[in-house]
């Protein structure tokens, strides 16, 4: 009877389950569609799907680039794109070229306002930008946000696009005309790089909510007040309006169908030039006559209706949803670890694609100790340190041999002749040439290093090196981060390790926690080497940030403590130079400055691996400096079939 | 029974304090801070890493900073996260909470229920290839490397034979014009959940009182009507679909904390039974002639279910607690990678807030269990 009564009511609930499931309409709750989105159709529409590894923290930009802790490439990679700037980067080659302005800005000018000297600079704004909400991008909304990030004194990265040392006001000429007024005449990286750069907000969106920030009294409660707002139907200018997020699931954005640059057409020369153009509604060319052949061409969409951002909490389970079909692109800063791409490779309906990362993963040394205060000792470690060897055999092309200080992947910017002490040279070369090296500094040894017959390893260790003062060469110690940490750098320190102790230099590579090694390092005298990276940005003032002695302070990035009076001078230039050329002329002799002086020895870069649907996408390109999720997955270039 | 509640309840304040105190100072030994993750960002200079370092208090001599946490805890609010700032820590629990309770519980009662099950039989019919072969393959499932096989459990029927979804707890083209969120569903799902069993007990309850329940219909009808009503509910208020979207994300992942845990209890209630098997009351229920399946069922499986019961309720306590393992495989964001993203960026408050919600869910589990060892045998009394 039991069992009757069980089957009788797995029946009625499967039933039950079924009729319940039968989706039946439901009012849409106000704020989760954006009006301006609609019209997008849900039925057949095209949907670009991407794979994410970590949940947004926020939809708020003010809080993406103010707060610190939301500052992630995984909000970015969805609020990208949403608000326009005046100037933005070019494809491929990374230009300076105008976004929101019409061509390139007024020279700066010094003149005086309310009694002081300011230095200015005057934009025009292209005609016809419109927000989501119908209302025109103008120059009052660039007033407007770059106003309200010095009023409210917002930090982070706000700082680095708004410098309050530099930035005086702005002010709208005009709807479309404006004008940037500087405290002291700004370099490349605070005027052109820094706040022509800034992502421009919605006046009339973001007034009324900072004005009610305003009310909270003093300023972390009005910051807190300005982080804390959740966006509801925030006007886009930008190809994608944000429209729901399901926490721990997946963020959505669709078609913005007044996307003022879609159908504009971007051409690409092999001889430099540049020209974008939308037939009937604006045109622009630049660095050079547009003739010859084309490198790069391609006309902006969007193609699709949507964007969806699905969020996965490992890469196996992401790789098994892109050969399934289940997401067509993998947004990852890392890319696919290099197993998971074999297995990708060659699978049908699916591409994979390789470039060089905008990061390098570097030894230091700290300056205030010997004998890393002597470019021979430092000279004598590059050429020690076999970076083809580790990248083409240990680690199985896992990493990229580096050498320059500026990736060679930004291409306007890196410096093509910088030397690389050491490539190619086999193993009995470089033991003698650093042993040469040092000798010729005045090192001596008790018992010199000597090769074995075949030249493949070091038969006889050096012990008892001495400096060049006749003291002992210290125990030294190399802090690096652990296997679990990074395998690749936990490799390269025990081969450092090796290497250096055959020739008789008393190194220990300590195998660490990253925290372990970021406290040691603030330390200024608590440290002899270490091993750690950086991700980089375009604009190459971190060659200033990195190793200008200023800098070389507790907590301060120039941590290994490097002072070179004539670098410091140049490094200072680079900041204020407001010529583009001779901005690439002072980056590129600073990088040789740092290949002849090695206050880092640059290892290598890690290339990013991707993969996409083939069979349903199509980019216009490729190949870019830090892969295509560098530029979020291309949302409004790519096609989606 | 009440004084000895009094002085549960005083333990466990004792335990929660020094919990709250190891807790605090272990999260603090580690080298670093919050700051730290911003001191490699070039962008940033060492003024905005001070900044931080004071907005987050992390500047404060580490006796005021524990303080400071002392008092949080004693007055319910945990201050905000720094790694989801300006969110309170609450907020984040309460957004998490939910997802990984409908998964973990779920699981661990089926787990229980899968364990206790088989458990009975190999106690009952022992030496059979059945008790082998459930031992062995248990043990096995419960010493797999999890990670990997999770990853198969994925591979096998969500990748190749595509029964299932692929991980997550939804799918964002079902989820797109929903009028609710997922949080809300799961919060419907665990009150009806809670709703169906809190009406069971009850019933049964007054179907004891009124002598019925040896009446086998009885019950089933009563269980019947109670998860008919809940489904009809459910299809009334049109998000059924969004909730059976969710069940069907859920299965692979239970079927895989399932396998890997259901040994656990099984062998639990496999040695509880053979014990009392040996009892005379086992001897004398045969003696009087009553069916095997009643000798089994209400005699034996009965009074070894007590340190199951135990063993269930403290695990439950445990299961909001997530796990990171099944939440990082099955893409299932919840408590377990939340605490573990909270330590390793030092997120103190965050981790604070969430240990002392586990911890505090453990303590009030242990007193549960030993009120409940009074209801379940009659046999035991505290003074």
């Amino acid at each position: 009877m039991r069992v009757i009564w069980l089957w009788l009511a797995l029946v009625a609930l499967a039933l039950s389950i079924t009729i319940g499931c039968n989706k039946s309409p439901v009012p849409s709750p106000t704020g989760i569609t954006p009006p301006q989105t609609q019209a997008v159709a849900q039925g057949g529409s095209k949907v670009y799907k991407l794979g994410v590894f970590s949940d947004l923290t926020t939809t708020n930009l003010w809080t993406l680039y103010g707060s610190g802790p939301d500052n992630t490439v995984w909000n970015l990679y969805v609020l990208a794109g949403g608000h326009p700037s005046l100037y933005g980067y070019s494809d491929q080659r990374f230009d300076w070229i105008p976004s929101l302005a019409e061509g390139f800005p007024t020279p700066l000018k010094e003149e005086t306002f309310q009694g002081r000297t300011v230095w200015t600079a005057e934009v025009t704004l292209k005609k016809g930008v419109q927000w989501s909400d119908g209302k025109d991008v103008t120059g009052d909304d660039f007033v407007f946000t770059a106003a309200t990030v010095q009023d409210l004194q917002l930090t982070s990265n706000w700082v680095s696009i708004v410098d309050p040392e530099f930035f005086d006001h702005a002010e709208a000429l005009g709807p479309h005309r404006l004008k940037v007024a500087f405290k002291k005449k700004p370099g490349l990286s605070i005027w052109q790089f820094g706040i022509a750069f800034m992502p421009i907000m919605s006046k009339a969106y973001w007034e009324p909510v900072v004005a009610e920030a305003k009310k909270q009294g003093d300023l972390p409660a009005i910051q807190k007040a300005l982080f804390s707002h959740a966006p509801q139907n925030e006007p886009t200018a930008g190809g994608f309006a944000f429209k729901r997020r399901e926490k721990g699931a997946f963020a959505e954005k669709v078609k913005n169908p007044g996307y003022y640059f879609a159908g504009s057409v971007v051409t690409e020369y092999e001889n430099g030039a540049y020209v974008e153009a939308k037939p009937g509604v604006y045109s622009f060319s630049a660095y050079g006559e547009p003739s010859g052949a084309k490198a790069l061409e391609y006309t902006t969409g969007p193609f699709v209706d949507g964007v969806i951002f699905s969020i996965y909490g490992n890469q196996e389970s992401a790789v098994l949803a892109l050969k399934k079909g289940e997401i067509d692109f993998l947004l990852n800063p890392n890319g696919v670890q290099r197993g998971l791409l074999e297995q990708l490779q060659g699978q049908p309906g699916i591409a994979t694609i390789e470039n060089a990362a905008n990061s390098y993963r570097y030894l230091g040394f700290n300056f205030r100790r010997a004998p890393m205060d002597q470019k021979a000792f430092r000279q004598a470690v590059a050429l020690l340190i076999d970076k083809e060897f580790i990248t083409r055999t240990v680690l199985q092309g896992a990493a990229i041999p580096a050498y320059g200080y500026v990736p060679p992947g930004n291409v306007f910017w890196h410096q093509p002749k910088i030397p690389e002490p050491g490539k190619d040279l086999n193993r009995a070369d470089r033991v003698a040439q650093a042993v040469q090296t040092l000798k010729a500094a005045g090192f001596t040894w008790e018992t010199e290093p000597r090769m074995g017959r075949d030249g493949s390893f070091v038969e006889v260790r050096g012990k008892g090196l001495r400096m060049p003062n006749g003291e002992l060469v210290p125990d030294m110690e190399l802090l690096a981060p652990s296997a679990g940490y990074d395998p690749l750098r936990a490799t390269f320190a025990i081969w450092i390790e090796r290497w250096l102790s055959e020739v008789g230099i008393p190194v220990r590579a300590n195998l660490t926690g990253f925290n372990v090694i970021v406290e040691r390092i603030n330390n200024p005298n608590g440290f002899d080497m270490w091993m750690l990276g950086w991700s980089l940005t375009n604009y190459p003032d971190y060659l200033e940030a990195f190793f200008h002695s200023r800098h070389a302070v507790a907590d301060g990035l120039n941590r290994g403590g490097y002072a070179n009076p004539e670098y410091d001078r140049l490094a200072s230039q680079l900041l204020v130079e407001t010529d583009m050329q001779q901005a690439k002329q002072i980056a590129g002799q600073l990088q040789l400055f740092l290949a002849e002086d090695l206050p880092y020895v640059v290892l290598y870069t890690s290339p990013v691996l991707e993969a996409y649907r083939s069979d349903r996408l199509k980019f216009p390109y490729t190949d870019t400096l830090d892969g295509i999720q560098d530029l979020s997955g291309m949302t409004t270039a790519v096609v989606v079939e | 029974m009440a004084g000895y509640l009094l002085r549960r309840l005083l333990q466990v304040l004792v335990t929660l304090f020094l919990f709250v105190t190891l807790s605090f100072f272990l999260i603090q030994a580690q080298p670093g801070d919050y700051s730290s993750f911003y001191s490699l960002n070039p962008k940033l200079p060492p003024e905005v890493q001070s900044r931080v370092r004071a907005q987050f208090g992390l500047d404060r001599p580490l006796g005021e900073q524990y303080l400071l946490h002392l008092k949080n805890f004693a007055t319910g609010n945990f201050g905000v996260s720094f790694s989801h700032y300006p969110q309170s820590v609450l907020e984040v629990i309460l957004e998490r909470l939910p997802r990984t309770a409908a998964l973990f519980l779920t699981a661990t009662v089926v787990s229980f229920y899968a364990g206790f099950f088989l458990g009975k039989m190999l106690a009952w019919r022992r030496g059979g290839w059945v008790e082998y072969s459930a031992t062995i393959s248990g043990v096995a499932l419960f010493t797999v490397f999890t990670p990997w096989f999770a990853l198969m459990m994925i591979w096998l029927f969500a990748f190749k034979l595509g029964w299932f979804p692929l991980g997550k707890f939804l799918d964002p083209l079902v989820w797109r014009n929903a009028p609710v969120s997922a949080n809300q569903v799961f919060g419907y799902m665990l009150f009806t959940g809670a709703a169906i069993a809190v009406i069971l007990f009850l019933a049964m309850l007054l179907l004891a009182q009124l002598g019925l329940r040896r009446r086998g219909w009885l019950p089933a009808a009563v269980a019947i009507i109670c998860v008919a009503s809940a489904v009809i509910a459910w299809a009334g208020s049109g998000v059924g679909y969004l909730a059976l979207d969710i069940l069907k994300h859920m299965v692979l992942p239970i079927a895989t904390l399932t396998l890997i845990s259901f040994a656990g209890t099984m062998l639990l209630t496999r040695n509880s039974m053979l014990e009392t098997l040996r009892e005379d009351y086992i001897t004398a229920a045969r003696a009087k002639g009553l069916p095997e399946k009643v000798v089994r069922d209400r005699h034996a499986a009965r009074n070894a279910l007590l340190p199951v019961v135990t063993s269930l309720v403290f695990s439950l306590a445990f299961a909001v607690d997530g796990g990171v393992i099944t939440e990082s495989v099955f893409s299932w964001p919840g408590m377990g990678l939340t605490l573990l993203d909270a330590v390793l960026s030092e997120d103190l408050p965050l981790a604070m807030g969430a240990l002392v919600f586990v911890g505090l869910l453990a303590l009030v589990a242990h007193a549960v269990a030993d009120v409940l060892y009074v209801y379940l045998d009659p046999r035991i009394r505290y003074q």
